[in-house]
């Protein structure tokens, strides 16, 4: 008890050492390494928008792993400056940081430790198409401790990096710039499958945002259904920010051809939909 | 050229002993590839037929082969065998199914971006088991291929008269084409002057070292390529003078947006595009003229006297590192 009371003071009297000059140096420390983090990200942005899709995808791979190396190197001084304060009694402050860990901020710990998996295990990069929890987006920043999206609506969504630990991660791209695109089209299942096809495969192949090559090509897949027939496309958009653009160029040129050609969409009355006038009477 | 006339004449008498093997004849815009065939087609006058397309075909007609062609047929352009479009490789289906089907040799030139593009989607060197790609020029060959037109010493070749002597060391600029940044950059390299090195040492009098200056900048800028070269000397000859200071270097900061690169593809890729065919491939008149003002403006691509456009000679590497950083020719 006497032992307890002595190293509670001893903790007490090295807090009270701590003079302003430290506290100060160790604050702009962690100032510097947040400036100088948020620096090289947009730096090596720039440099990256600059670069081709895949010199841009290698950029963006590095920018993770140099704010975290800053991190760590401000983290290394701040902690040694610590044990220089405390000295002894390190073992005494450690377990009360564990205890707060524990309780308090135990979730920030584990976004930190989330962010560090993630910045070498490399789930996802920034600029990767992932679906993560309720999110789907392109992936603009990992910091410490979350994760920024841009989902397609243009909406700025920040992910706490611990959901990697209890959620599955989906990567669209896995660090390519090029993503697979799965386009459906519905059509009346009297329709000349052969033809449409024949459209469909014309539209991806000749659209400004494809790309194919061996290990990259285009798959066709039809299915008869009771009511009507599906179409699938499965092909690679040259840019993956170029997604919409591309399942929207698809679809437009495919209908313009489609409506030339006679092939309709299905038609609402096999779904027993009532025509519109009865609905109004 | 002599190894690829080997080649395709050692296929030619594969196919009169019973080994029929179609052949693609590949190369870059200006890179000689009509003149190959025209050679092919000078050594085998009287067993083969050339057809030249000088625009993208519509019509089905066009492709068919007359009764009396003969056993060899020698189809020059066969980019403009498709159009870019939904609904635009009826007659590339056609033209297939008549290579696959006939029991003629068929001999094709291809551009190389079209040639890239349509084997990634239709699997073309199944239809052309022997694929011949022309190669660069040697700088000899560039020397040999532009001075043939004139006579001898009809050309004066000559320096700056403060540069009388040449330098021991000068800096050459060295073009590098690197795709991704998109742009080709000029990297100065000093380099010695061997020629003038020997002469002094020998005690000999300089002979040829202005003139192997004028066709060192040339060939290190036209990458070897026939037409390039032919331009660069074009825009440095003051007939009947030439000096290598005049050799122009041409880098261009290519800036466009998405749609206006894929109008630049597209005439990068069928070398020559009239302006109705842009619209149709791409499918609005609106912005047809807008890309093409702006393509004019950037000196990216030229109108010629028949009215198609085509892609600068001296901007042609500038624009294959900018369309390769896009991945729009591949």
């Amino acid at each position: 008890m006497a032992n307890g009371d002595t190293s509670a003071q001893q903790l007490l009297e090295s807090i009270r050492s701590i003079d302003t000059q430290t506290l100060i140096t160790m604050f702009l420390v962690f100032s510097i390494a947040y400036i100088l983090g948020k620096i090289v990200t947009i730096l090596l942005s720039k440099l990256s928008d600059k670069l081709s899709q895949s010199g841009r995808v290698k950029v963006k791979l590095i920018i993770p792993v140099v704010k975290f190396v800053i991190y760590i190197v401000a983290f290394y001084y701040i902690f040694r400056q610590i044990f220089i304060i405390f000295g002894t009694e390190l073992f005494l402050l450690t377990g009360i940081l564990g205890a707060s860990i524990g309780f308090g901020v135990k979730d920030l710990f584990a976004d930190f430790v989330g962010g560090i998996v993630i910045t070498f295990e490399k789930p996802y990069q920034i600029g990767d198409k992932i679906a993560l929890g309720n999110y789907y987006g392109e992936v603009t920043d990992i910091g410490l401790r979350a994760t920024k999206l841009v989902t397609p609506d243009d909406n700025a969504v920040t992910v706490p990096n611990n959901l990697i630990f209890n959620e599955s991660v989906a990567s669209g791209n896995s660090g390519a710039s090029e993503m697979m695109v799965v386009i459906d089209l519905y059509i009346a299942g009297e329709s000349d499958v052969e033809a449409a096809m024949r459209i469909l495969r014309e539209a991806v192949v000749s659209s400004k945002y494809v790309y194919i090559s061996k290990k990259r090509p285009v798959t066709l897949l039809h299915k008869a259904l009771p009511f009507y027939t599906r179409l699938r496309a499965k092909a690679y958009v040259n840019d993956l920010r170029d997604e919409f653009k591309f399942e929207s160029d698809v679809h437009t040129r495919t209908w313009i051809e489609f409506q030339k050609n006679g092939i309709r969409p299905p038609q609402l009355h096999i779904l027993n939909v009532p025509p519109v006038e009865e609905i109004s009477e | 050229m002599r190894d690829e006339i080997g080649e395709i004449q050692a296929s030619i008498a594969d196919y009169e002993v019973g080994k029929k093997l179609n052949i693609a004849i590949i190369a870059g815009p200006l890179s000689g590839k009509t003149t190959l065939l025209g050679e092919i087609e000078r050594i085998n006058l009287s067993r083969a037929t050339g057809i030249t397309f000088s625009e993208i075909v519509r019509d089905k007609k066009e492709i068919s082969l007359p009764d009396d062609t003969k056993r060899i047929v020698l189809l020059d352009n066969c980019h403009f065998l498709y159009r870019k479009k939904t609904g635009g490789f009826d007659i590339f289906y056609e033209f297939l199914d008549m290579i696959s089907t006939q029991e003629r040799l068929f001999i094709t030139t291809w551009n190389l971006y079209s040639w890239r593009y349509l084997n990634e989607v239709f699997g073309l060197e199944k239809y052309f088991p022997v694929q011949v790609v022309i190669p660069d020029f040697e700088k000899e060959n560039l020397r040999f291929f532009i001075l043939k037109r004139y006579g001898k010493e009809e050309i004066k070749f000559y320096n700056d008269k403060e540069a009388k002597e040449e330098p021991f060391i000068y800096v050459a600029k060295y073009p590098l084409e690197l795709s991704s940044l998109g742009r080709k950059i000029l990297i100065p390299v000093p380099k010695i002057n061997i020629p003038y090195l020997k002469n002094r040492l020998l005690n000999k009098k300089e002979t040829q070292t202005i003139e192997d200056r004028v066709f060192e900048k040339i060939y290190l800028e036209s990458k070897g390529n026939p037409g390039v070269a032919r331009r660069l000397w074009e825009l440095g000859l003051d007939y009947p003078r030439i000096k290598p200071e005049n050799i122009g270097q041409f880098s261009s900061n290519i800036e466009l947006e998405y749609e206006e690169a894929f109008v630049l593809s597209l005439i990068l890729s069928y070398q020559t595009l009239k302006k109705a065919e842009i619209s149709d491939m791409i499918g609005s008149t609106l912005k047809v003229d807008e890309t093409i003002f702006r393509l004019l403006t950037q000196e990216l691509i030229f109108k010629d006297e028949a009215g198609f456009f085509r892609v600068r000679p001296e901007a042609l590497h500038s624009v294959v590192a900018y369309m390769k950083k896009l991945r729009l020719v591949w």
